[in-house]
């Protein structure tokens, strides 16, 4: 099996003009393969269709967190309602400032141990699949690779029982 | 100067090598300056060519004092830096600024007033840059809590620390190198310039109140959020952070006592650095060796090489009998123009380098009027140490002048950008510039009146 044959269809993408109001709310309405409404992440395309980033639910916890807080520890001293305020403050960052602009792709015809590699060396929940053309033609998800572990697992018992 | 390097210097002739040092010297500031190139590479380079056009011999750009590295210099900023690298996990500083906030009642001009203390009297005892990363996320915190403009905030605070670091030999670079050219003590410096600073420290903070303290109000109910904040739960680390207590105890001790027990300030912070690291029971010194500003220490090496070419040559001694000339060997008028002209470089250009090359000079000066005098006694002759301290004085203070005069108000820049608040080059200087000028002036009556007029 290649990258293409686990692959779910793209159902929708962010533009680096979306504000991480308009993100949150394509993210949590669109429909994914197997009916459950909302996702983690989305990529991000410019009007010419190209793959220019990637936004998943944590990125968007990073730009709420002010960055002062990363450069030394003072968790311990922050106060009732901060989260909600710099919600607000950032309500209408472009999706451009806070995406991850490095996306790391595989090709469509690639192995699964190449897509198992890729989502544990780099941490990832979700991986573009692209063609030739370096367009989107899918996205592997964790759990599709799992599935597929499943699949393997289970037929093999199968095999064992009878 | 030794005599082994008054021989080594050429007699004063414009020959070619004078004239390539020359070059080479000129472009290096000029690079420098333009920050086309990194200054680090520039220095490294410069020093590189200063040796390959056989100016210097690598003998004397490694090993002789006159003409080549400060080791001095170089060793006390690594050792200050690697202590401070193993302090900065304890969460000492976060506790401390808490700690001024909260004294503060949460009320912003008091804050400011504390925050401004509190850099300033860091700022002597550390490097500027690190006490202002230390103190500025906090800074925006609080501003955030209290919702209020954290601008005015980061820029008092590079203003204090560029203040603050005046007073100690310790405090700021410019005093570091003072220090080991003239070979003056931790304790000169307390003596001769603290008392300078107290005043200035005192009249920025009126200035502070005069330009901010009706500007700055808040509601009651956000104040509570400061008072609710634990400054303890800030200490990650405190086994460590005792440790780390007793080494700064020590170095500090070290500093007050160097010139007494016959000891070098490097020494003196090897011991702690050493100290520290040991104490620290750490089986990887890797990450906090390669957390030293590696960039500014091999700026600093460059730089003391490219100098030491243009010293030998006799740049520096035509350079400093033009400035006689000016003065027409008047000794106050000559630490005036040293401290006004030293305020207006620094708050222009680096001021590592300006002083890297102002220190010949100020022993050539020195040589020239006292041909007989030599060793400590021609440095710390009576007549020379006002000039000592105009430089420091200039030098220091003058950073506070605009946005790229020191690398307190870079930093601050940065962060306020990052924070969504930019400060326009015309903005620092808004305030810097007023500061620098009251800051200086402040300096030209003290160092008249107590050298000058009381003579003490």
């Amino acid at each position: 099996m290649k990258a293409k044959d686990i692959m779910e269809q793209v159902k929708d993408h962010l533009s680096p003009d979306d504000t991480i109001r308009d993100a949150v709310n394509k993210m949590r309405v669109v429909k994914r393969d197997d009916g459950i409404v909302g996702v983690k992440g989305m990529i991000v395309l410019d009007r010419e269709g190209n793959l220019v980033g990637m936004v998943s639910v944590k990125d968007i916890l990073k730009a709420i967190i002010p960055f002062y807080m990363t450069m030394t520890e003072l968790g311990e001293f922050t106060w009732e309602g901060m989260l909600s305020e710099m919600t607000k403050k950032v309500a209408d960052k472009k999706v451009e400032e806070i995406m991850v602009k490095d996306v790391i792709t595989v090709p469509e015809d690639a192995p699964l141990m190449e897509c198992a590699d890729f989502i544990v060396k780099h941490n990832l929940q979700r991986v573009p699949v692209v063609d030739r053309e370096k367009r989107v033609v899918g996205i592997i998800y964790v759990r599709d690779l799992y599935n597929a572990i499943v699949k393997v697992l289970l037929n093999d018992k199968e095999v064992e029982n009878i | 100067m030794t005599n082994e390097a008054a021989a080594a210097t050429q007699p004063f002739v414009m020959n070619a090598s004078f004239w390539t040092a020359t070059v080479i010297f000129l472009l290096a500031y000029a690079l420098i300056v333009s920050e086309k190139v990194h200054k680090t590479v520039v220095a490294l380079f410069g020093a590189a060519l200063m040796l390959v056009l056989k100016i210097l011999e690598q003998k004397e750009a490694f090993h002789v004092e006159e003409f080549g590295v400060d080791w001095n210099v170089i060793f006390l900023l690594i050792s200050m830096m690697v202590i401070i690298n193993l302090m900065k996990p304890t969460g000492f500083f976060e506790y401390i600024a808490i700690k001024s906030a909260k004294l503060g009642k949460g009320e912003p001009m008091r804050i400011m007033t504390i925050f401004a203390l509190v850099t300033a009297v860091l700022s002597a005892l550390l490097d500027n840059v690190t006490t202002v990363l230390l103190l500025a996320p906090v800074t925006l915190l609080i501003a955030d809590a209290l919702e209020v403009d954290p601008v005015p905030f980061l820029i008092a605070e590079a203003l204090a620390s560029n203040i603050g670091g005046t007073a100690t030999l310790i405090g700021d670079p410019p005093n570091i190198m003072i220090a080991s050219k003239a070979k003056l003590d931790f304790i000169s410096f307390i003596y001769n310039l603290t008392p300078a600073i107290i005043v200035i420290m005192a009249a920025f903070l009126f200035v502070l109140k005069l330009i901010f303290g009706k500007r700055l109000r808040v509601k009651p109910e956000l104040r509570q959020r400061i008072l609710e904040m634990d400054e303890r739960e800030a200490i990650k680390d405190p086994l460590m952070l005792k440790k780390s207590l007793f080494v700064l105890a020590i170095v500090i001790t070290g500093f007050v006592l160097h010139g007494m027990l016959g000891y070098e300030p490097a020494t003196v912070a090897l011991f702690g650095a050493g100290l520290l690291l040991l104490l620290s029971g750490t089986h990887e010194p890797h990450h906090v060796l390669a957390e030293v500003e590696w960039p500014t220490i091999f700026f600093f090496m460059g730089l003391f090489i490219i100098i030491g070419g243009v010293v030998k040559v006799g740049l520096i001694k035509w350079m400093s009998i033009e400035v006689l000339a000016l003065t027409h060997g008047n000794m106050f008028a000559t630490s005036m123009l040293i401290m006004w002209f030293s305020a207006f470089a620094s708050a222009f250009v680096d001021n590592i380098p300006y002083v890297a090359t102002m220190n010949p000079l100020i022993i050539d000066m020195a040589n020239q009027i006292w041909p007989h005098l030599q060793g400590i006694k021609l440095l710390h002759n009576p007549e020379l140490m006002p000039l000592w301290w105009s430089l420091a004085l200039g030098a220091c203070l003058g950073g506070n002048g605009t946005a790229i005069g020191a690398s307190a108000n870079v930093i601050v820049v940065g962060l306020a950008e990052r924070a969504g608040r930019k400060i326009t080059f015309i903005r620092f200087m808004a305030y810097g510039m007023p500061v620098m000028i009251l800051t200086v002036l402040l300096s030209t009556v003290y160092v008249w009146l107590r050298y000058y007029v009381l003579k003490i």
